[in-house]
């Protein structure tokens, strides 16, 4: 791994060679009309860390999350993804073109997405999902694909559930299906958009497992969360985002114990 | 045995089976067209772009604005004269080909609709599903997207090619020998209208009948994972 030579900080709590800058975002400004979502927001987010974002609703996490993977145009700033400049914005109502369009897809290669409400297909098995990247975008042949799917559901511990179709499966089982699927694909980073958001405990507790394995694993992680108890497990950092802009981030410790500003303690005193 | 020797007697079955044979051609050519350029017209519609979805719009509430009649006999009697006035005999058209282009472009105006509300029906974040694992807008459309609006579309779908199926006997205004023509033809020339309409009537039920039961049998097909997750949703 290439940051062997970087200086460790003391402060940060993981090994050295972690600490490549994965996915970095500077400055961006989103808005849907005249209504400003994003104002500003950047984020670095290293190599092998697992950063959880929290605040209030419509304080921005969902749409900054869907940004990063162009699910949505963001007006200004830029992208990096281990380096290398990936997207930047655009006035509104772009319309991309042929090259861009490639480009996004480039990119949304690299970073796996995992939805609330899972958005399995519904018209194809549990393995027909996981697979359908691999055979269809990485254009892998049948059996090599089949092969990646099969490691990725035994991941997420599913693979007996791989001729099933999805509605027959659990709310856990599908959200591990759907990150199931994300990791076939092999990206280089995972963003989660409320994963756990509609499960009932158990189910968020089944999908949590999944996640600090993947954590342990090294898989760099960014996810939005309602969830404070599995922000605070999880995370090496908990980034606040109030009204379009991050109003604080640190350790889950240093958010969830000192509470360093005013809007904060009254997000968490509500939440208490 | 009497009986079904009245009934038989003089109706000229096998002419009106192949008549009947005809009724089928025009719904069997006419409906796939309809789909397909109904396809077209809903995505045309569903576009961002004001300029694509609006002539797509105007089509639709035009042909679904005008009769069926009306429109048969500009394309088969006024296109010809339109023809004529530019020196050219390409708009001089078979009978059967005008009833074909005349019921699909028609029906298309309707199909377009029954799409655009399956194509709306599936969830957005099927699209972004799909996009987020690398695939492109066309992949999402085809692999994720089309199949499971065809779901949604069948029954509605199925319920036109019936009403085609009947609509088709407006045809004989310009004399496609089609099952309507014939059954009143021969009823004329020998005086038995109206036991050559029941005749044609039981003929086109007998089309319907099996329409439906092969719509049913669509239907039970792709309703089996459907009903999975109506379990599922009252499981929780």
């Amino acid at each position: 791994m290439a940051g062997n030579e970087i200086r460790t900080e003391p402060s940060l709590p993981f090994p050295p060679q972690r600490e490549r800058p994965m996915l970095v975002a500077e400055g961006l400004h989103k808005s849907f009309g005249r209504r400003q979502v994003l104002r500003g927001v950047s984020l670095e987010v290293l190599s092998g860390q697992v950063i959880s974002i929290i605040g209030p609703n419509g304080s921005g996490k969902s749409t900054f999350l869907r940004c990063l993977n162009l699910l949505e145009q963001y007006q200004q700033g830029r992208v990096f993804l281990d380096g290398q400049e990936v997207s930047s914005g655009k006035p509104q109502n772009h319309h991309p073109g042929r090259a861009e369009r490639a480009a996004a897809r480039r990119l949304r290669c690299r970073m796996g997405m995992v939805f609330q409400h899972f958005n399995l297909f519904p018209h194809m098995t549990v393995m027909q999902n996981v697979s359908a990247g691999p055979l269809h975008v990485l254009k892998m042949p049948p059996r090599e694909a089949a092969a990646v799917a099969e490691a990725a559901l035994r991941k997420v511990g599913l693979w007996e559930k791989h001729p099933c179709d999805p509605a027959t499966l659990s709310g856990g089982q599908k959200q591990r299906a759907a990150i199931a699927r994300a990791l076939a694909m092999n990206p280089e980073i995972l963003l989660l958009d409320e994963a756990t958001s509609a499960l009932d405990p158990v189910m968020t507790k089944e999908v949590f497992r999944v996640v600090r394995q993947l954590a342990a694993e090294g898989m760099t992680m960014l996810l939005v969360t309602h969830d404070l108890d599995f922000a605070r497990a999880i995370s090496d950092r908990v980034v606040f985002m109030d009204a379009g802009l991050i109003a604080a981030q640190g350790e889950p410790d240093y958010i969830f114990g000192q509470r360093p500003t005013e809007s904060i303690r009254q997000f968490l005193s509500a939440a208490d | 045995m009497a009986i079904i020797d009245f009934l038989l007697k003089d109706i000229f079955l096998l002419d009106l089976l192949k008549a009947a044979g005809y009724t089928l051609l025009l719904t069997g050519t006419a409906m796939p067209l309809a789909v397909a350029l109904g396809l077209v017209l809903a995505g045309l519609r569903l576009s961002r772009r004001k300029w694509l979805a609006w002539p797509a719009a105007t089509y639709i509430e035009v042909i679904r604005g005008t009769p069926l009649l009306v429109q048969l006999f500009l394309i088969y009697y006024a296109l010809p004269q339109l023809g004529e006035y530019f020196n050219t005999d390409w708009l001089t058209w078979d009978k059967l080909y005008v009833g074909i282009f005349c019921l699909g472009a028609n029906y298309a105006a309707y199909e377009a609709e029954i799409l655009r509300a399956g194509l709306e029906a599936v969830d957005r974040g099927q699209r972004e599903a799909a996009l987020c694992i690398g695939m492109s807008e066309r992949q999402a459309f085809q692999r994720v997207v089309l199949p499971q609006a065809f779901r949604i579309v069948v029954p509605p779908l199925i319920n036109d090619v019936i009403a085609m199926l009947k609509d088709s006997s407006l045809v004989f205004v310009i004399g496609v020998q089609e099952l309507l023509t014939v059954a009143m033809a021969i009823g004329r020339s020998r005086f038995t209208v109206p036991r050559m309409m029941v005749a044609a009537a039981v003929l086109y039920l007998v089309m319907s009948m099996a329409c439906y039961f092969l719509g049913k049998y669509l239907e039970r097909r792709l309703k089996v994972q459907a009903r999975a997750e109506l379990q599922q949703h009252h499981g929780h």
